[in-house]
């Protein structure tokens, strides 16, 4: 009986040190400069025209965008995701939340968003590990954006 | 085996045909393979255990349906099981499965019914501070029950509770998305039930589930599961449970898991190892 209950302590343990394992490593291994690996402001640009593409071709979120004027989405989009990558770039456009305040984007709209630039960043070849970098620091901005 | 398959397939279609209209819907809202697959209890999860995730790909303001197949063909043992599940807004979800146990050495079965619900209580797999919480109740039913009386099983019938804690990095291990899965399950089931409940060596009624999982691409994950087992019956030794599993996702409505299995003594035989193979499909 009770070498049982050790046993499931361990187990537990076990798990605890696997979590903490997890988040060191996907907080401190960045070897790469995230914006070098996307390809600096080429790449990024790149990124961004597959993906403007993407969203007009899914219907899930094109109405979001019905009235958007691209030419400054791509150019703060850009912005955005070169500050997010470390890049050397300052931030110009509206703040996320004034942004998107009044769309009620949904968690559906949201992941429909992730799978999409997902879908740009393969088309522009971008290595899937660089992926996660940049879409994990874009999840943490998601209360920013979603049912405001 | 070939009979079984025959009688499973037309039970999925039939499930399929029966739910299927009720909760028509495209249910898509929520990323590729964060839905997991069909647990051999029928409640979304990986293949061994529940996990906190609730089947298909349901997002809040959607609805989703799952059907699966699954064969597991041990060394003195098959164990063929099919079933579905209902998701409700993220929120809750139903499941029901039906499990055909075979002793290969005299072809006798032995089929159990599950029926399961299980609640998100918090969290999100994917986002935010907390970790996914959910709450779920497995309810197993025999439908011969003659071999777990036989074994001296104290009762045909039983209820499984479980609390289920899930959590995926995104940016996790080697850059790769990663998820780590815990239970807590309270139960006195024999062999997941197929032996019933209890007995005349009563164990811990409180086990640890765990699962781990990387996905490699946006397609293709791999993992593993523990469960820890409880060992009620004087006549047999049951220990944990194990599997390693590749799941392919080719896309949001269809998996296809493949896994080795250690499933431990079974009913006085050998350590029964085996092959898993598991075919999900969602809306
Ligand atoms: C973390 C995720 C997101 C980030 C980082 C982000 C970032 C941005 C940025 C930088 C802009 C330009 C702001 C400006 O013009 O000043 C923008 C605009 C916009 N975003 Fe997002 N966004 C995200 C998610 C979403 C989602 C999920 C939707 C809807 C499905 C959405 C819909 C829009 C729309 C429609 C515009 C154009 C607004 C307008 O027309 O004025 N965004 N976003």
């Amino acid at each position: 009986m009770s070498m049982i209950r050790n046993f499931s302590l361990g187990k537990g343990l076990c798990a605890l040190t696997l979590v903490m394992l997890l988040n060191a490593c996907s907080g401190t291994q960045h070897p790469e400069n995230l914006y070098s690996a996307l390809g600096g402001e080429a790449g990024i640009a790149t990124i961004t025209d597959y993906f403007i593409v993407e969203i007009a071709n899914d219907e899930r979120v094109i109405a979001y965008f019905e009235d958007t004027n691209v030419e400054r989405f791509r150019y703060f989009f850009i912005e955005h995701v070169c500050m997010l990558s470390d890049g050397p770039c300052e931030y110009t456009g509206d703040s996320l939340v004034d942004t998107h305040v009044g769309m009620n984007v949904t968690g559906a709209a949201f992941n429909a968003i992730v799978e999409d630039l997902m879908a740009a960043m393969n088309k522009a070849d971008i290595a899937i590990g660089t992926q996660n970098r940049l879409l994990a620091r874009m999840a943490e901005l998601r209360e920013q954006v979603i049912q405001l | 085996m070939i009979n079984n398959m025959r009688r499973n397939l037309s039970l999925l279609v039939l499930l399929t045909g029966l739910v299927l209209p009720w909760v028509y819907a495209h249910a898509d809202g929520r990323i590729k393979g964060t839905g997991g697959v069909s647990s051999i209890g029928g409640a979304g999860g990986g293949g061994l255990i529940p996990w906190a995730t609730l089947t298909s790909l349901a997002s809040e303001e959607q609805r989703g349906f799952t059907a699966f197949a699954t064969y597991t063909d041990l060394d003195d043992f098959t164990l063929d099981v099919v079933g579905g599940g209902v998701n409700f807004s993220d929120r809750l979800e139903l499941s029901y499965a039906r499990q055909s146990f075979t002793i290969k050495a005299n072809d006798a079965e032995i089929e159990q019914d599950k029926y399961a619900l299980k609640v998100r209580l918090a969290g999100n797999l994917l986002y935010g501070k907390l970790p996914q919480v959910a709450f779920g109740l497995e309810r197993s039913h025999l439908r011969d029950p003659a071999t777990a009386r036989a074994v001296g099983a104290k009762d045909d019938d039983g209820t499984d509770l479980y609390i289920s804690a899930a959590r995926a990095w995104i940016d996790g291990l080697f850059h790769r998305t990663s998820m780590l899965n815990v239970n807590l399950r309270y139960s006195q089931a024999n062999q997941f039930g197929l032996l019933g409940h209890g007995g005349d060596d009563q164990d811990t009624r409180v086990q640890v589930e765990v699962a781990a999982a990387m996905f490699l691409t946006r397609s293709i994950a791999i993992g593993a599961e523990y469960r820890q087992k409880p060992d009620n019956l004087n006549a047999l030794r049951e220990g944990g449970a194990a599997d390693v599993f590749v799941a392919w996702f080719p896309n949001k409505h269809v998996s296809v898991t493949g896994a080795y299995v250690m499933l431990g003594e079974i009913a006085g035989a050998r350590p029964q190892n085996g092959f898993y193979l598991s075919i999900q499909g969602a809306l």
